[in-house]
């Protein structure tokens, strides 16, 4: 297949791949920021539900914010990178590093689940099914409709 | 309509090619991350305050007070019920969560009310259903989604003839099949897709109700989700039926979005800013399903049938204006 035969869909999962990017860049520029400013927050004037978020989020190892801030890091290379290799149709940029990028999602999203406390969003609950949606359509586009797209 | 050129083969042909298509043209594809992203976050924002309620409860009393939890969901759906089945506007639901509980409201026919009767769902028959007789968090979710979903439709249907109109690509398959088929058989093929993603967003809510939050019967559940997913999939139909229109008639797929874009949601904020000025022109909405569609999840079947009458009558509207404009025009 060439470039010039590249379906719209294909099109449209790069350019999702690249706001995501851009969101999750965002994203992981939040997380350092309020892990590194979690303890000077004044929580006076929070409700008791923001309290407990912030003094859950203090409670959290480094260890563990480390494992969280890698995967995700992970993921948004892996994003830029299959984004790029789904324009240019390419095998291993595309369909490899684009699977490889909905299994880290899938497994960050598994992990966040069970190592977050429940007042950061852990646990099974809407939100993880929402984080899914994204990794597992590309999982099943890439292995069906698009497998013969990404063949340069 | 050429009934004589009417081929059922054809049309379920293209119509099973077509749905297959959405995702691989990119347009099914949007479609469906939108609509998934959409639908979730709507059960999320609305499930999590009563999962936390219960978190909450479980931690303190070691057990669930199913009072508490009744009320919070009741606090939750009441105001979505009323403000989407359009009984009050925000303005009203806004001042009644300002004014103390017990405060006379002086009605104009001399009658008095107060808070707590307004905030008794048994107050509106309609409420009462949704709220009391049928699972309250899933009412407040569907009401949410048929208010919201007719906003994401034109990213599927946008695109049923303009694309292929804009690259002379339908005259390779007019050789092989006539216009009616073509037609009638994409717009069938769009409805099939819109449908297969509302039952996996309605099964993904419904499912994680039963098993995560256990408020609800199994069975009361399954048969409101049943009943909301045929609400919500009859009323995508009309709008569909409006992106053919559109579709069929002008030439550029982009253009037939944002077309698309501006009738649908213009319609509704033309008889809600609209009526400011000039009351009569709330009555715009019923230009589109807008006013009727509520009515697809209301308890009397005189409502419901009426909606749905409604719902098709559009849908034939369109299509058969759209139809008379692809026949007639040059490919």
């Amino acid at each position: 297949m060439n470039e010039g035969k590249r379906p719209g869909g294909l099109t449209a999962l790069a350019v999702i791949n690249f706001v995501f990017f851009g969101l999750g860049l965002i994203g992981l520029f939040g997380w350092v920021a309020l892990f590194a400013l979690v303890g000077k927050i004044p929580t006076d004037d929070m409700t008791e539900l923001q309290r407990n978020q912030i003094e859950a989020f203090q409670e959290m190892g480094f260890s563990l914010f480390v494992v969280i801030f890698v995967l995700s890091l992970v993921s948004n290379v892996l994003l830029l990178l299959s984004g790029i290799g789904y324009l240019k149709q390419k095998k291993v940029l595309g369909w490899m590093i684009g699977n490889a990028y909905a299994i880290v999602s899938v497994i960050s999203s598994i992990v966040s689940a069970l190592m977050f406390p429940a007042e950061l969003g852990g646990g099974f609950n809407i939100g993880i099914i929402i984080g899914l949606i994204y990794p597992i359509v590309t999982l099943a586009l890439l292995n069906t409709t698009f497998k013969e797209d990404l063949t340069n | 309509m050429k009934l004589r050129t009417l081929n059922i083969r054809h049309m379920r042909l293209i119509s099973l090619y077509w749905s297959r298509y959405a995702v691989r043209g990119g347009a099914g594809l949007v479609y469906l991350l939108v609509a998934l992203t959409f639908g979730l976050s709507v059960a999320h924002i609305l499930i999590t305050p009563v999962e936390q309620l219960i978190i909450r409860q479980k931690r303190e009393m070691g057990q669930t007070d199913p009072q508490i939890i009744r009320k919070t969901i009741n606090d939750i759906g009441q105001p979505i019920a009323q403000w989407v089945l359009g009984l009050k506007t925000m303005k009203e639901i806004l001042q009644e969560s300002a004014t103390p509980p017990g405060a006379i409201m002086g009605d104009s026919d001399g009658t008095s009310t107060t808070k707590g009767q307004q905030n008794d769902p048994r107050f509106d028959p309609w409420t009462y259903f949704l709220i009391e007789k049928k699972p309250a968090l899933l009412s407040a979710i569907f009401l949410v989604l048929i208010f919201g979903m007719p906003f994401a439709i034109s990213f599927l249907a946008f695109n049923q003839i303009s694309g292929d109109a804009q690259s002379y690509g339908l005259r390779y398959l007019l050789l092989r099949t006539d216009r009616t088929n073509i037609y009638l058989g994409r717009f069938l093929g769009t409805v099939i897709f819109s449908t297969a993603v509302m039952a996996i967003i309605v099964a993904t809510i419904t499912f994680y109700l039963g098993v995560r939050t256990r408020i609800y019967p199994a069975a009361a559940l399954a048969g409101w989700a049943v009943c909301g997913f045929l609400a919500l999939s009859i009323q995508m139909v009309p709008y569909i039926a409006v992106c053919s229109l559109i579709s069929a008639s002008v030439d550029s797929p982009f253009l037939s979005l944002v077309l698309a874009k501006v009738v649908i949601a213009g319609v509704l904020f033309l008889a809600i800013l609209g009526r400011f000025a000039w009351e009569p022109a709330k009555y715009i909405k019923y230009a589109l399903p807008w006013g009727w569609q509520c009515h697809l999840l209301h308890p009397a079947w005189l409502h419901w049938g009426g909606a749905i009458i409604a719902c098709l009558a559009y849908t034939a509207m369109f299509l058969m204006l759209g139809y008379y404009r692809f026949v007639k025009r040059d490919l």
